[in-house]
């Protein structure tokens, strides 16, 4: 996220045949896809289907792909250019709000948008979201100062683990062990609201 | 950790770290191949990336079964894809460094560019050679006694007038075939033998228009040559 694109490893698994590694990159953008589609596109009904297209797009694509811009960047624009593509075809007048087009590179996830029902979600997944966030906020003040400034300066200041092994004064390999067990802890308070059969549904 | 296992411990910190693309290269093969066999690991794949989305934005918390159908609809997707191969364009990533890195940037930049060029091109041609086809049908030997009805296909293209002498025409259209050397036959006018011996193997193109131009712009032409 920082100086590497942090996706560099999977692109070049993908690159070599490994649909899975592709798989795992969408697990990892698509709520964030499916946001940016839905600021643009007014029919709620469209943004799935757009937001899969994207990723078929961004996959036949890939080996186009050279690394000059981060993966998720280049993957903005294809989201956007395809969004772009299905209002055209459709002749629908696009929705485009100004947060949706101030912000267009990594730092979109940033800005806070209320916007839940214009997601056209059902009550049941509104209150499901506010759900897995208070859990996750709830996680994350449970935690000790130690995972807690580890999980928070990666995951909302961006840092790389040397920069936050500096920070923290202590070894990489200490960063990455706190990282990950910040991030257990959250998820076993997630775990409840994710289903528990969900190991055999992914 | 709820199993306990040391080595799925182990796995998972793998997996964070990958999540943050902080792993050791040679290492994501593995991990890529568990991830695909290990229901647990893919779980845990969502749940960090969740949390990080959540940290960031809490509109992102969204429903895990919804995240799991879209998942699904892309596998399925995915499935009727041909696989990509580019070990070529891998190799040549992982073996370039920064100053290689400008180079490969403009290399493709003129590759997304390529088939635009490549399509005007070939459009641009097949004028040019209907164009030429027009004029120099004019003047055959065998038709230059009778009427000929010449069509020109394109509304871009200079039209023949049916006052103008022969010669005159191909200085009123723009050089078809620069490159290409030409000859003057005994009627004074411009000839190609290449370019003849192929509109005679394409004959079925000689009353269609170029690039699907429609009919309204057809325009006809009476030309008397003076030659014979």
């Amino acid at each position: 996220m920082t100086a590497a694109d942090a996706d560099a490893a999977l692109v070049e698994r993908v690159k070599l045949g490994d649909v899975k590694a592709f798989e795992m990159l969408v697990v990892k953008y698509q709520r964030r896809i499916e946001r940016l589609i839905g600021r643009m596109v007014r029919d709620v009904d469209l943004v799935p289907d757009i937001a899969q297209e994207t990723f078929i797009r961004a996959y036949r694509a890939i080996p186009q792909f050279r690394g000059e811009s981060a993966f998720y960047t280049w993957l903005y624009r294809i989201a956007v250019n395809t969004a772009k593509k299905s209002l055209m075809e459709l002749k629908r007048d696009p929705l485009i709000t100004e947060t949706a087009r101030a912000s267009r590179d990594e730092e979109d996830e940033t800005s806070r948008v209320e916007n839940e029902l214009s997601d056209g979600e059902t009550p049941d997944a509104v209150l499901a979201s506010k759900q897995i966030a208070a859990a996750v906020n709830l996680a994350i003040e449970g935690l000790s100062d130690e995972l807690r400034q580890a999980i928070t300066l990666r995951e909302i200041e961006g840092l790389s683990y040397e920069e936050i092994a500096e920070m923290m004064d202590c070894p990489i390999g200490t960063v990455r062990s706190r990282i990950f067990r910040a991030r257990e802890a959250i998820a076993q308070r997630l775990r409840p609201l994710l289903g528990t059969r969900l190991d055999e549904r992914w | 950790m709820s199993t306990g296992s040391v080595t799925e411990a182990l796995l998972l910190e793998q997996l964070s770290a990958l999540a943050d693309g902080e792993m050791d290269p040679a290492a994501v093969e593995t991990a890529c191949a568990r991830w695909r066999d290990d229901g647990r690991l893919r779980a845990s794949w969502h749940a960090y990336h969740l949390i990080g989305d959540v940290l960031r934005s809490e509109d992102l918390a969204i429903e895990p079964s919804r995240d799991m159908a879209f998942l699904a609809a892309v596998r399925d997707r995915l499935s009727r894809e041909a696989v990509v191969l580019a070990p070529a364009a891998a190799a040549d990533r992982a073996g370039s460094d920064g100053q290689t890195a400008g180079a490969n940037n403009r290399v493709v930049g003129a590759a997304r560019r390529w088939p635009w060029v490549v399509s005007s091109a070939v459009a641009a041609g097949f004028v040019a050679v209907l164009g030429t086809f027009a004029l120099t049908r004019q003047a055959e030997p065998e038709t230059a006694e009778s009427r000929t009805v010449v069509s020109v296909g394109s509304p871009t293209l200079a039209t023949p007038r049916a006052d103008a002498g022969v010669a005159a025409v191909p200085a009123s259209v723009p050089a078809p075939a620069p490159a290409r050397s030409l000859a003057l036959d005994e009627s004074g006018v411009v000839r190609d033998p290449s370019l003849d011996a192929y509109l005679v193997a394409h004959k079925q193109f000689a009353g269609s228009t170029a690039l699907g131009v429609p009919s309204a712009f057809l325009r006809s032409a009476t030309v008397r040559t003076y030659g014979r």
